[in-house]
């Protein structure tokens, strides 16, 4: 008997045969992937492998010149745009603080999606901001502005204006680039506290270690493929990232977490 | 029961609900900001109605508008400074809410119709529907003309349409460039006659203005300032980015050509009948944002610190003790020019420019 959902058994956020470009430069050429429900995906590869273009047309701030993403089943682009923002938030790789507003009023902004022309304020904005300012330790800053924050603050200010979105997929491109590595490790360990309390998580990364500590869903991409996915213990091998990166290595456990660990033979010269 | 139902929330901010039909936000500063703004526009429409010879007496303004008022300050009121009064005063928001939608979209308190290439064009329709082609159209529609193929040319100049602020200055400066030069060529063209008249008219005038400009640019402002107004919640989120607004259902893509269709109609029914007054476009919705330390467009504010800049700038103007009648549009090329030096210099200092 045919379902009635057209890819029933998908995950809510799928993509099929993708084809996806910058003014004719093809990035990613018929790439299909689901992203595991209720899990912490994280996408990693090599620079311009397309990860960070896949999460954009994930997040359908990009639009594909050919293939489709599916948001429930159904083509991302038939909803209206409010409606995806309801159901998923994008945090992009650097977005742009505006001029002079306070942490608060940023946070409020993840609220548009659930506001109208009339309806500008509920009380269920007012408990969304105040629930994402406390979850994400923002509370103490609300007041301050975003300009005066450090790069660790600020960053937490933007993940919690997208839960203030309230939505149960969360995408983030890159969110610890810039940041000291005590603060790229808060920012990871908020995004486990995120998962762990229900949402999907799916994020580009840059750091292996930090990668397979943290995902229960590696990624691995390379020159607009999908190299290969599952459990970090399950595909990370210093084969793979001989052939994708071109670093000979070691991988060890952990010595905290037992996840693997890449550990560099000697970082090869170029030419 | 007639208690509502408890929250521990605090309502940050205050907000306004009629029924269940309307919540909107509203921040003190931003109302105190507007209430006193309001003032000081009244305190200039009277400065502006009572000063100099001609000048109604305080007591007569309110009988005189009313239709109860001598013979000679029913003509001042309707004939001389009521017009130039409205007209100034609405050229000044329109201006104002032009220069705003035109920073947000471009994220550079920079962009502004001035300097994007609008104001120049307009002049160089009204150069050449006035002077090289009369009788063909109005000036004001002529205005109208330049400004939209000033706009074109920025448009197919920057090879990406208006996706890029910084490509949209950079052309817009360019084409700015070409259309005073294009002016330049059809004043030297024309007969001295003619060229003084245009002259003044370039320079952006308050003199002499009657109840069809003023109705012209009223209409701008009732149909138009409203549409910057439902743009404006969209043109937060573009302030952080276009990815991000995308991700929040913005659609900046829409909302960017939509918000440059309204500053450009804003701007060129300024200057079609003030000429291209310069500078307020750019300086009031910088003030009014330090004013209300606010992000995003202030939409409102913008336009009651125009009306106020432009309104005070044709006060000096009338009013100044020298035998020259200067246009308006000198003095706030004056005061602008040195704010416009302070912004350069602060941009400098941080870097950004």
């Amino acid at each position: 008997m045919a379902s009635d959902a057209p890819h029933a058994g998908a995950s809510r956020l799928a993509a099929r045969n993708l084809r996806l470009a910058y003014d004719k430069r093809v990035v990613v050429d018929d790439l299909s992937i689901d992203l595991p429900d209720g899990g912490f995906t994280i996408i990693v590869g090599p620079n311009a492998c397309g990860k960070s273009t896949l999460l954009k047309a994930l997040s359908r701030t990009l639009k594909p010149e050919s293939g489709t993403v599916l948001l429930g089943g159904q083509p991302i682009d038939s909803y209206r745009s409010k409606a995806v923002a309801r159901q998923l938030a994008m945090l992009p790789q650097s977005p742009i603080a505006p001029e002079a507003i306070a942490v608060r009023d940023l946070v409020a902004r993840g609220r548009y999606p659930h506001q109208g022309l009339f309806q500008q304020w509920s009380h269920e904005d007012e408990l969304a901001v105040t629930d994402a300012l406390s979850s994400t330790g923002c509370a103490d800053l609300s007041e301050r502005f975003v300009s005066e924050l450090s790069g660790g603050q600020r960053q937490r200010v933007w993940i919690a204006m997208i839960l203030a979105q309230q939505t149960d997929l969360v995408l983030l491109d890159e969110p610890t680039t810039f940041l000291d590595i005590a603060h790229q490790y808060e920012v990871l360990e908020l995004c486990a506290r995120l998962h762990a309390e229900g949402r999907t998580l799916v994020a580009v990364l840059h750091d292996l270690n930090q990668a397979a500590r943290y995902a229960t869903h590696l990624v691995v991409m390379k020159d607009g493929r999908v190299v290969a996915s599952g459990m970090p213990g399950d595909i990370l091998t210093a084969d793979l990232v001989e052939s994708v990166f071109g670093l000979p290595c070691v991988i060890i456990p952990d010595p905290v977490t037992g996840t693997p660990m890449v550990v560099p033979r000697a970082a090869p010269l170029a030419g | 029961m007639t208690g509502s139902v408890a929250t521990a929330v605090r309502p940050h901010p205050p907000t306004l609900r009629i029924g269940g039909w309307l919540s909107l936000p509203l921040r003190a500063r931003s109302l105190v900001v507007g209430g006193s703004l309001l003032v000081v526009i009244l305190v200039v429409a009277v400065l502006t109605l009572t000063l100099g010879e001609l000048g109604i007496a305080l007591g007569n303004i309110v009988p005189t508008v009313q239709g109860a008022g001598t013979r000679r300050d029913e003509i001042v009121l309707l004939a001389f400074r009521g017009p130039r009064l409205v007209v100034g005063l609405a050229a000044g928001a329109a201006l104002a809410v032009s220069g705003a939608l035109f920073q947000t979209v471009t994220r550079n308190p920079l962009g502004s119709p001035d300097v994007i290439g609008i104001t120049s064009g307009a002049s160089a329709g009204a150069a050449a529907f006035g002077l090289l082609w009369p009788g063909i159209l109005p000036l004001p529609a002529g205005a109208l003309v330049g400004a939209f193929v000033a706009m074109a040319l920025v448009f197919i100049g920057t090879g990406s349409g208006f996706s890029s602020p910084a490509r949209m200055l950079l052309v817009g400066i360019g084409v700015s460039a070409m259309s005073l030069a294009f002016v330049q060529w059809v004043l030297v063209r024309a007969g001295r006659e003619q060229a003084t008249v245009l002259a003044s008219y370039l320079n952006g005038s308050l003199a002499a203005r009657d109840w069809d400009h003023a109705t012209t640019i009223v209409t701008a402002v009732v149909v138009l300032v409203p549409c910057a107004l439902l743009l404006s919640r969209r043109l937060q989120l573009i302030e952080m980015g276009d990815e991000q607004a995308d991700a929040l259902g913005a659609r900046s893509a829409t909302t960017r050509t939509l918000t440059i269709l309204v500053a450009i109609g804003l701007a060129t029914a300024a200057v079609s009948v003030a000429g291209p007054i310069a500078f307020i476009a750019l300086v009031a919705p910088q003030i009014a944002r330090r004013v209300t330390r606010s992000a995003g467009p202030n939409i409102l504010a913008s336009a009651l610190m125009g009306a106020f800049l432009l309104g005070l700038a044709d006060l000096v103007t009338q009013q100044l003790p020298i035998d020259v009648t200067l246009p308006v549009g000198v003095v706030t090329a004056l005061l602008g020019g040195i704010y416009l030096g302070f912004l350069l210099i602060a941009q400098w200092n941080k870097g950004s420019l």
